[in-house]
Parts: structure tokens; sequence; C-alpha cells
């Protein structure tokens, strides 16, 4: 199926939703007046669905939109694919949005031209309430054309001393827009430690140092819910490799923990906010 | 709307740079002078006034009625007040506290030190008002900056006619200025002061400043209202004043913003095109309603 | 004032800049890809310098940095030490809209009752050599529309423009200032070996009164702004389409952080044992922390307003007060925004729909 009748589907549901009252709008993309740009598109009549488009600049993972409105009147539809999928689970377990004002359109996907695809290992959504059409051959794990921790892999290759340079040079480029932190969904603080400037948990000037402030404490905020959608990177105006972080977190745990993915189902704990009895404790 | 204000800045119209000038506090708009505290009063439970001279013994700057300081504690940052009085050789300053660097200046004692810069903003016309009768509408500490207007017409009394000054807190603790509502000013001019609720250690008037307001009925020939208080308060008495026939041109308030530069370059106080630290903070009714609706 | 041109190589060009580096902190675009930056030169850089491109930070960071030291204060006596600002800087490779971000800087800073004295002082120390657009930098440069000349830039101290065999810049001497960098690159022509290449009085590519044929055809995206954009953005001020504008908006500073013409800022403090320091940075009105008062009061609670006062801002209020619109076309933000909101949608809409 090409991306001209797949779109038609997903106007065609969503006219069909629209028409019918069963949601308030349905989350999906637009066009924009560029020919490779997508954008957010929230469509509330049946006129504004016949707007929805789908296609491979459709590279900007929704989910994160849906903390914009956690009160619905009535449901919200979204357009899901795995990527919005798992952030919903995730934002589920979070306690920041509910599954049941949502009306989940599942869309088995092929990639984008986003960077992040090529390592994307759940192509096909993981919830949802119905799918606009069949799900991947190959199924939600897909062969990805880059490993997993791709880019934390590349950073473990290097030198102590590498690594420094690295970072330090990551840090250096960083504009601290929070470009990351707004499109990232499982960044879902009310408010964030950065915007607290009077309680003096972070500098506002620009510095190399309250930069990395800013880039580890969020990683480490959001490391082990990360559901490896990559919006951090596709979102930063600056190019900069932030998966690197939250993939170390990732691996890291793997290496503790075993198998470690967010996202697959709306129970799952994140491992560093849970806790049990017999946990090591050989650092202590 | 530009103005000179003091403080060794010209205006400059031209669209090229100025001319280099040597680098120093004085010539650099954002650096405070160092002020002594030379006097703390305890107005309310939460607002104290502070009077302030420069450590160089000299009046840090002599402002007009309404005019704005920006001041500052070393170790926790500056903050926009309205200055409230003046003397020979000091200003004052009632503030409130409500956050970080308020609940710091609360702890301070007479002859700590504290930065200050200024003056900012524009002030209440004083000449235009000269032959009015003024009616001065206050609610909370919202009194602090139509008092600077209060002493200067008092002391050209003789340029003013009749003024009132209609007042109120949310109890008689709450109530700012004290000496001046029960013992300096009776004499001088008409006194309204009410208090939210009733009270045994209160036997004034008793009910909100915009019904009070409804209740004295003041005439509107000839006079203009000066109001400043909660947003709450100021919205109601405009229903009110209106209701009484006073034109929006009669009407003036003074507003607060969150603002960091205090010299029209930082950008966050804007309402439209105007700037409330240099274009404000005293704006007419008419003129607000030119601008956008986002106060 | 010396209407002389000077043709250099694109193979001279690192001789030309080298010229200048004892007289100047000399900035131009560096680097490749996501590094291009407007960097410090020195010897060891010549090579990296790049002038396909258009940094994605402009060079107004060079005018207003991103974070500077306004005073520091000794914490017992909290007396106040004034940072001196008084380096010769010359700026390499400025693009005729990022110069007219300049232009609108100047007006924020410089007019309106006060000059802010750092910025006054690093412009004073500026010098700006211009370059040319011959070609969009970015595909979402809308610069005609809003009323620039990629092929000119009249405020710079020189203006370098590709000649027609794209084998090397005319260089255009247009202020004092300008003819001080002519002076250096006359010394050179003397006592250098690439004399030959630079050849004075050549005819540029371009001069004034004979554009060339390609205005007007540069940009690929073509806006129409009505001339009274103004008036009816702000008749139009509670329009629900504002919500509808905003409700992609992620919220972050990338529009501001790129844009040549943002200038807001914040001011705060560094409190350390032995020196407070009071510094200014850049600020971005779509942050929740910029308009909320001390008590929590925010006359912009949301990002319809936000946005609404950041468009308005650009294409109302500061034409209101300056006589500017404070949107160049640069592009940038509607090339890098990560949730592709687009200014000139709002500047169309503005025209057309009210």
């Amino acid at each position: 199926m090409n991306y001209t009748e797949k779109t038609k589907l997903i106007q065609t549901r969503a006219a069909a939703l629209l028409e019918a009252g069963e949601v308030s709008y349905v989350l999906g993309w637009g066009a924009t007046r560029f020919a490779d740009k997508t954008r957010a598109r929230f469509a509330r009549s049946p006129e504004e669905a016949a707007t929805l488009v789908y296609n491979e600049h459709c590279t900007q993972s929704l989910a994160k939109y849906l903390v914009d409105d956690r009160w619905p009147e009535t449901r919200i539809a979204i357009l899901a694919r795995g990527c919005e999928s798992r952030a919903i689970n995730r934002m589920i377990r979070d306690n920041q949005i509910r599954r049941e004002n949502l009306l989940i359109l599942g869309l088995p996907c092929e990639g984008t031209d986003a960077e992040r695809c090529r390592s994307c290992r759940a192509h096909d959504p993981v919830v949802y309430d119905e799918l606009l059409w069949e799900p991947n051959s190959t199924g939600a794990a897909a062969a990805a054309e880059l490993s997993r921790y791709y880019r934390a892999d590349a950073v473990d290759a290097l030198s102590a001393a590498e690594k420094k340079a690295y970072w330090d040079d990551v840090y250096a480029r960083c504009i601290r827009c929070y470009a990351c932190r707004n499109a990232c969904p499982v960044c879902s603080c009310r408010e964030c430690f950065v915007d607290m400037h009077r309680t003096g948990f972070q500098g506002k000037r620009h510095s190399a140092t309250d930069n990395q402030t800013f880039g580890v404490t969020r990683a480490f905020h959001v490391g082990d819910r990360c559901i490896e959608c990559g919006e951090c990177e596709r979102a930063c105006p600056m190019g900069l490799p932030i998966l690197a972080q939250t993939q170390k977190i990732l691996k890291e745990i793997e290496a503790l923990a075993g198998d470690y993915e967010q996202g697959l189902d709306a129970a799952q704990d994140n491992y560093l906010g849970a806790f049990d009895l017999d946990d090591k404790d050989d650092f202590m | 709307m530009t103005k000179n204000n003091g403080n060794g800045n010209a205006i400059n119209s031209s669209r090229t740079p100025a001319v280099a000038h040597d680098c120093s506090c004085e010539s650099n708009p954002l650096v405070p002078t160092l002020c002594e505290i030379i006097g703390i009063t305890e107005e309310t439970g939460d607002v104290k006034t502070f009077r302030l001279r420069g450590t160089d013994g000299q009046k840090p700057f002599s402002p007009m009625p309404g005019q704005l300081a920006m001041i500052s504690l070393p170790r926790t940052g500056e903050a926009m007040f309205s200055i409230t009085s003046q003397g020979e050789d000091w200003i004052e300053s009632s503030i409130k506290r409500v956050g970080e660097l308020t609940e710091d200046l609360h702890d301070l004692e007479v002859g700590d030190i504290l930065g200050v810069r200024g003056p900012y903003g524009n002030h209440f016309p004083v000449e235009e008002l000269k032959g009015k009768n003024l009616l001065f509408v206050g609610g909370g500490i919202g009194l602090a900056p139509i008092r600077s207007l209060i002493l200067y017409v008092l002391d050209h009394r003789e340029d003013y006619l009749r003024l009132d000054v209609l007042y109120g807190s949310r109890s008689f603790q709450d109530l700012v200025f004290k000496a001046d509502l029960f013992e300096n000013w009776p004499g001088l001019c008409g006194t309204h002061i009410t208090v939210d609720a009733e009270e045994s250690c209160w036997d004034g008037h008793v009910g909100f400043v915009p019904n009070y307001l409804e209740e004295k009925a003041f005439s509107p020939d000839n006079c203009v209202a000066v109001i400043c208080g909660p947003p709450i308060m100021i919205k109601f008495c405009l229903d009110k004043l209106a209701a009484m026939g006073f034109s929006k041109e009669n009407i003036i308030t003074t507003l607060e913003m969150r603002m960091k530069c205090g010299i029209g370059k930082c950008g966050r106080c804007n309402i439209g095109s105007k700037y409330v630290c240099l274009d404000g903070p005293v704006f007419t009714l008419a003129e607000l309603d030119e601008l956008p609706d986002e106060k | 004032m010396d209407n002389k041109t000077i043709t250099i190589t694109k193979d001279d060009l690192a001789t030309a800049i080298r010229a200048l580096l004892p007289a100047y902190n000399v900035y131009a675009p560096a680097g490749e890809g996501e590094r291009l930056a407007f960097a410090a030169l020195d010897e060891s850089r010549l090579g990296a310098i790049n002038l396909t491109g258009s940094p994605v930070i402009p060079p107004k960071e060079l005018l207003f940095p991103r974070s500077e030291s306004l005073y520091t204060l000794d914490p017992e006596t909290g007396a106040a030490t004034v940072p001196e600002i008084a380096e010769s800087t010359l700026i390499f490779g400025v693009r005729p809209c990022d110069l007219r971000g300049i232009e609108n800087l100047d007006a924020a800073f410089l007019e309106k009752g006060y000059v802010d004295s750092n910025y006054a002082k690093r412009r004073e120390n500026t010098t700006i050599i211009a370059l040319a657009c011959v070609t969009s930098p970015y595909e979402t440069c809308f610069c005609e529309s809003m009323g620039g000349d990629p092929l000119a830039a009249k405020g710079a101290d020189v203006l370098l423009t590709e000649t027609k065999a794209g084998d090397a810049f005319t260089a255009a001497f247009q202020t004092p200032k300008g003819l001080q960098v002519k002076l250096l690159w006359d010394s050179l022509a003397m006592d250098c070996g690439s004399a030959p290449a630079m050849t004075e009085g050549s005819k540029p590519a371009m001069t004034e009164g004979s554009k060339p044929a390609m205005t007007g055809q540069h940009n690929t995206l073509r806006v129409t702004k009505p001339d009274d954009l103004p008036q009816r953005l702000m008749a139009a001020f509670d329009d629900p389409h504002w919500a509808v504008l905003s409700e992609a908006c992620l919220g972050c500073g990338t529009c501001s952080y790129v844009c040549p013409t943002c200038y807001c800022f914040d001011i705060d403090r560094e409190s350390g044992a032995k020196e407070i320091t009071e510094y200014r940075c850049w600020d971005c009105c779509m942050f929740s922390d910029y308009s909320r008062m001390a008590g929590g009061h925010n006359p912009r609670p949301t990002k319809k307003e936000r946005l609404r006062n950041r468009y308005l801002h650009k294409l109302a209020y500061f034409d209101e007060r300056y006589g500017m619109t404070l949107c160049v076309g640069c592009g940038r933000c509607i090339a890098k925004c990560p949730a592709s909101l687009d200014i000139t949608e709002v500047i169309e809409w503005g025209g057309g729909a009210l």
C-alpha cells in the first residue's frame, strides 16, 4: 500500500469518527508549504480530516501533544505508529494520560526520513484500538539498519580522554533551547527543574557546565523510561547526539537486569524507579 | 513617550551606535548604586517599609511620584518596586513578602546594605492634575505607589482641589501606612477606610473597596480617580467608577509586570508595543484600552 | 568616500583574512554541516572558513552574547566592578539578512531613552564584512518578501560579492571602518606574493543601480506581506486562529535562539563565595517562566498567548515602536522548528484572512 492510499484510509476513518462525534479531534499530521515538512494537525471536523497527510516526512512523533490535553471532554483519536504507541504506554504508566481518553488508530510503519527510524525496533504499534492497515510482514521488530545502542556504542568505543572531549564538544554546542525536553514524551514534569530559577537548581547562564547540568540531569531522569523514539535528537536544532545518553543508560540497565525495553505495555516499571529488598547493595 | 530618566542616559534617537564611552558603573544603566537601610517600618505582618540612603550619604535619586526602583540583594537578585515616599536624603519603598527576594529583604536590619537603581518609568501626571479634585482608591499594598502621589499633592496642596483617599484591606492588621491613614491625613484630605470583614478591633466601615466606592458616590465633576490594588479590585472599581460617570481619561492606574532590565530592552514587561518599565507603569484607562488585553 | 573595489580570488581568501588578524579579533563562519558557526579565527583555523552556508546561530551573538557578565560584586562590600569591553572585532561573512537583524538590534538597544552600554561598546568596536547571497543558503529563506535584498548590505563596512565566474569575491568598501580594512588589504597587495590576484578597480559583480537580473528571484519561498500587516494583526488579537496556530508548538526556545533579531534577555546572578556575578543571557518568550511574576500570576499563561506575543512582537509591536519589522526573512526558525511552525503562514494569514 502506498502513502496516498494510506493517507486516504486515515482521512476516511478520521472523518467518520468526527462525523459520529466519537472523538473531539484526531491528532495526526498535516501538510506545510514545504513538501518535506509536515506538522502536527488537530483535525476537529470531517473537513479538517481531509487535510490529514501521511508520508515519509511525518518524522515527528505525536505522543507529546497528549499532555497538552490531559482531561479531554471527549476522547482524542491519535494516529500511532510504534514510537507513538510505546510513548503512550509509558505516559499511561507515568499517570500523565489515561487510556480511556484515547482512541488509538494504529499505523504499522515502514520508517520515515528521520535518522532514528533506522534503529527502530518497533515499527508496528504495540497498543491500539484498531489498525488502519495490515502489520508489517517482518513483525514488530523489523530488521533495523542500525544497532539498538548505535550512539552509545560509538561513545563507549572512545578512550576516557576522547569521551571527555566528545561531551565537552556536545555541551559547548548545546544552546539550551530545551527542544529535546519539550519533544520528549517521557519528559513530563509539570515544571522542569531548569525552569525553577528561583530554586537555584540550574543557572540560566549559557555555559558548558550549566548545559551539561541540564543534559545529564535530564538523561538520568528519563533514561530508564526512554522509549527510544529519538524525538530528542530529531528536535535538536544543533544536531547533538542526545540519544547517546539514554541509550547508554538503557545499555547498562540491560547489562545488569537482562532484557529491558520500555513502553511495550502500560504496566512496566522503570528500573531505577523500582526497588526490591533483595537488590544488590554491595556499593554501600 | 521617551524620557530621559536621569542616570546620565541621554535620549538617542539616531540608529547609529552611541559614541563609545568610558566603562564605569556610572555609565551603565544596569549597575546599581549601594544604599544603606536607615529605617524600617513594619506596616503589617507581611509589609515593611524600607528607608534607603546612598552609602555616600546622598539621596540615591529624586523620583517623581509613581516612579520605580530596582532593588537588589547581592546574593538573591533584583526586583522592581514602587517608591512610596522620599525625603531630603532618602527614598522609601514598601515591600510585601511574596517571593524569594522579598523574603530576604524582610530579614534585613537597619544598617544593612542593598543595591538600588532607577528611577524608572513614567510618573503620575502631577501637572495635568493641577486644579482637579482627586480621588485615590487603593487596596492592600496597592496604596504604596499611590501614596507617593498623595504625599506630593499634600506638599503642593494649593495646586489641587478636594482630595479623598478611599482605602481598604482584608483586615485592620493589613492596612498599610496606619499613621498616615489615622493621624497625618484626616485633617488634610477625606479618608475613607474599610476592611473586608468585621473585627473586634475595628469600628470603622466594613465591606469591599468597590462597594464602599459605590456607597460614597463621589462626584466625577472635575475629578480624576487614581487607583491601584489587586486586579480583581481594580476590575470591579472600574465598573463602579464608570457607573459614577468617570470617563476613561479621568481614571489613572499603575501596573506591575515582571521586569528585568527596567530600561525597555529585555522585553518581558511589554503589553503590546508598550513597556511597563519605560512607558508605564502609570496609564490612564483610556490608554490601557488601546493596548492588548494581556495584563 | 573611496568607492574603489578590490577583487580577491578564493585562493587568496585565507591570505586576506590573515592580514586582518593582527588588527582585529576576527570571526567567520567555519566548520562543516551542523558545526558551521561563527568562530574566532587564528592562523590554525583559517582553513576551516566555510562560506557556502549560513550558520544556524546568527552573528548577533558576537554583539549580544548568549551570556555576558554585566558586573561582579564583592560579597563583602557590595561594590560593583564592570568588565571592560574594548577589543576591536571583525565579523566576516555576515549575510545581508543577518545585517538587517543587527540593525534591528541597534534600534532595540540604542534607541528609545536608554543606551545599552555593553551593546553600544561592542557595536562601536565591530567591523562587519558582509557576504552577498548569490544563492539562498536555506530552502526557507524569504528575505526578499520582507523587503531585503540578498545582494546588498548598505550598513556593512565591506560588502563581498562572489563574481559571476564564481572563483573570486569583489569587495566594496562602504564606510570609514571599511576603508580601514582596505588599508590592510592594500598593504598586502604591495608586499605579498598574492598581489596580482587583488586587482584594484576591477569591475564588481554588481554596482549600485545596475542590479543583476537574478535579483528578485533568489528565494524560492515567496510570501505576500501587506504594508499594513501590524494593523491587521492587531485587529486579529482575539482571533481564535491563534489557538490553531499554536497547537503544534512545543514551547521550546529554538525559534528565538536561531533568530537574528530576537533580543529579549534575562538578568540573573551567580553567587560564588568570593564573587557574585550579575549576568544577562538570551531568554525566550516561549518559556513559561518568562513573564511569570513573583506570587505566580502570568499574563501569558499558555503557549497560545506566548506564541501570539512572539509573532506580534516580530510583526506588529516592534514596527509600532521602532518603525521596522522584527523579521528579516532569514528562514532559520522555519528550517529548525522541531514542530515545523512557519512564521510565513502568520504573515499571510494576517495579510489575507482578515
